[in-house]
């Protein structure tokens, strides 16, 4: 399988002076669902700045290493510019335009195809996968719940007509139902329109039922990959990130200590 | 004060007397002591010309602080500072004239005239935020100007009025040095005063209502309250810079305070750095200085006197480029660079601060 999106080692600096992420690489591939774990403050939302562009925002840049798209350099690319190519990002917050009904948040994205044909197809994709934004057609979005708004964001990137989903914390905020609902979604898209994804998530239990691939972030570096297999039998993440206390009660100091160990050598 | 923590390489505060201190490690207290002498030195090598270019950077310094505590504190966007400078000169010069009223009596007065208006021009912001509330801060400089305007020409000093200048214990203060160390004065007591305001519980209720008034407001800091006090002391802190600026100039007119006054003072903050008083310094210095900047460049030319009625021209259009520059290139101001120049010598020889834990 060739790379669809490559990151290659990246170092990000915010406002020439601090580094937040280092060291970065990841890679998605086609019809892939990928994720991000990590803590807060851990760089991954800053990984996925790097690569949908919206570093300039915050005075950071990409200062080392490659981003590299379809073959094409992206890195400190415009937002405009990735999204034209096929890099769609539902934001953390502020992902609708609460002034705007479902329909109209529908009908602001810029597609790649703008033919109004192509467009009716578009609208009624998005419908297919998220019915429940069809019954919603004239509701002002600020109005809407939490889930929903999370629908209508990934509906509005699937209007762009994406083909790699970067999606920053699917499951902030919302109840665990609306979040496997949300999950099966997400698998529905890559499983019928090929559409890759690159979940980044706190929620590691919720990314891991659906990702292929998992990479874990700690004080901007990756310091595990696999797939998922791998990531669920790793002790730590059962420990960590998955809350399973493996057997017999390990004392706290003994935590602290591996912790401690792992920022080093991880 | 001036810069993000860690200001010493560790935490070693014992006693909360040093946690309190303004100058806290001996660089600080060094290099300011150096400052305070050049600041000494300065009007006994000075010329004349420098010396009032000295004394005006003070006075804006005053002016540029109160508007830093209001705008780029408490997030209230006020384009009614000329009228509040105008309201502090007035209030001294008819004092002054009227019942020939002494320096410390106008002093107060022009505080109390501040205090006054700002708190009446307080009220709409209680409602109002961005540009409608800088819309009605305007009618501030409408209203004040329209009054100093009425009593000029009703009272028979359609060119102005003549404020004489003012006494301490018997001697009259005339001379331009003694004058140097009156306005630094007065901008030192304006610093220490903002500083110490921003340091304790109202201007950290002022920093909070900035950012989000909703979560102020439910850790309960009484926004109405503290938006009216921004108000009140910021308004009042520019009229007393306007009573100085009415004694230093020994004359009060309505045209001294146009609309461009007031565009000059959000200059001021924007150039220097919002939300810090270091900016408010050092854009007050910046935009006092420009225009002197650009006539002693155009100097520099070729056929000077052709271009001497163009000289005004030029000096507005340079402060427009210059402005437009420093938002697109440097937002933080010119605070921003200092303290890019800062990290630069803290980090070096590296380039970027590492990450947490780095193994470097």
């Amino acid at each position: 399988m060739t790379a669809l999106l490559q990151v290659d080692n990246i170092e990000v600096v915010y406002k020439r002076a601090i580094t937040a992420v280092q060291g970065v690489t990841l890679s998605v591939a086609e019809r892939q669902i990928v994720a991000v774990l990590g803590t807060n403050g851990a760089g991954k939302t800053t990984t996925l700045r790097a690569i949908s562009g919206f570093l300039g925002i915050d005075d950071a840049r990409v200062t080392e290493g490659t981003i590299t798209f379809k073959g094409t350099r992206i890195d400190n690319g415009l937002p405009h510019d990735i999204a034209a190519r096929g890099i769609v990002l539902v934001p953390e917050r502020e992902k609708v335009f609460p002034n705007l009904t479902v329909a109209e948040n529908l009908a602001a994205p810029v597609p790649r195809a703008g033919s109004s044909s192509e467009r009716h197809r578009l609208n009624e994709r998005t419908y297919h996968f998220f019915p429940r934004l069809a019954d919603l057609r004239s509701r002002t979005a600020g109005l809407l719940s939490g889930g929903e708004r999370q629908m209508l964001a990934i509906g509005a990137a699937l209007m762009c007509n994406p083909q790699l989903l970067l999606v920053d914390e699917l499951s902030l905020g919302l109840a665990p139902v609306v979040v496997q609902d949300l999950t099966r979604r997400l698998t529905a898209i890559r499983n019928e329109l090929g559409i890759a994804v690159l979940l980044v998530e706190q929620s590691a239990a919720a990314a891991l039922e659906i990702s292929d691939y998992a990479y874990v972030m700690e004080n901007g570096r990756i310091v595990l990959d696999g797939d998922r297999e791998r990531l669920r039998s790793h002790q730590d993440v059962q420990e960590f990130y998955l809350g399973q206390a493996g057997g017999e009660r390990r004392s706290y100091r003994d935590v602290k200590q591996y912790r401690r160990s792992r920022r080093w050598y991880g | 004060m001036f810069r993000p923590a860690p200001r010493a390489s560790g935490y070693l505060h014992t006693g909360y007397g040093e946690d309190i201190a303004l100058l806290q490690t001996r660089t600080e207290r060094a290099s300011l002591a150096v400052f305070a002498i050049l600041l000494a030195v300065f009007p006994f090598l000075a010329s004349p010309f420098a010396l009032d270019l000295a004394c005006q950077v003070f006075l804006a310094s005053v002016g540029a602080l109160s508007l830093m505590l209001l705008t780029g504190y408490a997030g209230q966007i006020s384009l009614g500072h000329a009228g509040l400078i105008a309201a502090g000169a007035f209030t001294t010069g008819i004092l002054a004239r009227e019942i020939s009223a002494p320096f410390w009596i106008t002093l107060p007065a022009s505080a109390l005239t501040g205090i006054v208006l700002g708190f009446i021009f307080g009220l709409p912001s209680l409602r109002l935020r961005g540009l409608y509330l800088a819309v009605s801060t305007l009618a501030l400089h409408f209203v004040v100007i329209y009054l100093g305007g009425e009593y000029e020409t009703k009272r028979g000093f359609s060119t102005g009025i003549v404020v004489d200048p003012p006494r301490f214990a018997g001697i009259k203060l005339t001379d331009g040095r003694a004058w140097y160390f009156v306005l630094l004065a007065a901008a030192l007591v304006s610093l220490l005063i903002c500083v110490n305001l921003l340091r304790s519980r109202s201007g950290r209720a002022w920093q909070a209502l900035h950012v989000r008034e909703t979560v102020a407001e439910a850790l309960g800091i009484s926004v109405a309250r503290y938006k009216l006090l921004a108000f009140v002391i910021s308004s009042s802190m520019t009229s007393v810079a306007g009573c100085l600026f009415a004694y230093y100039r020994g004359f009060v007119s309505i045209e001294a305070f146009d609309l461009f006054l007031s565009i000059q003072y959000v200059a001021m903050i924007i150039v220097g750095g919002m939300g810090s008083l270091l900016g408010a310094l050092l854009g007050a210095a910046f935009i006092t200085v420009f225009p002197y900047l650009i006539e002693a460049l155009l100097r520099l030319l070729p056929n000077v006197q052709k271009l001497a009625g163009e000289i005004f021209a030029v000096n507005y259009a340079a402060f427009g480029v210059v402005m437009i520059l420093f938002l697109i290139f440097e937002p933080l101001g010119l605070v921003g660079i200092w303290h890019r120049l800062q990290n630069y010598f803290l980090l070096w020889p590296f380039r970027y601060k590492p990450l947490a834990g780095a193994r470097k």
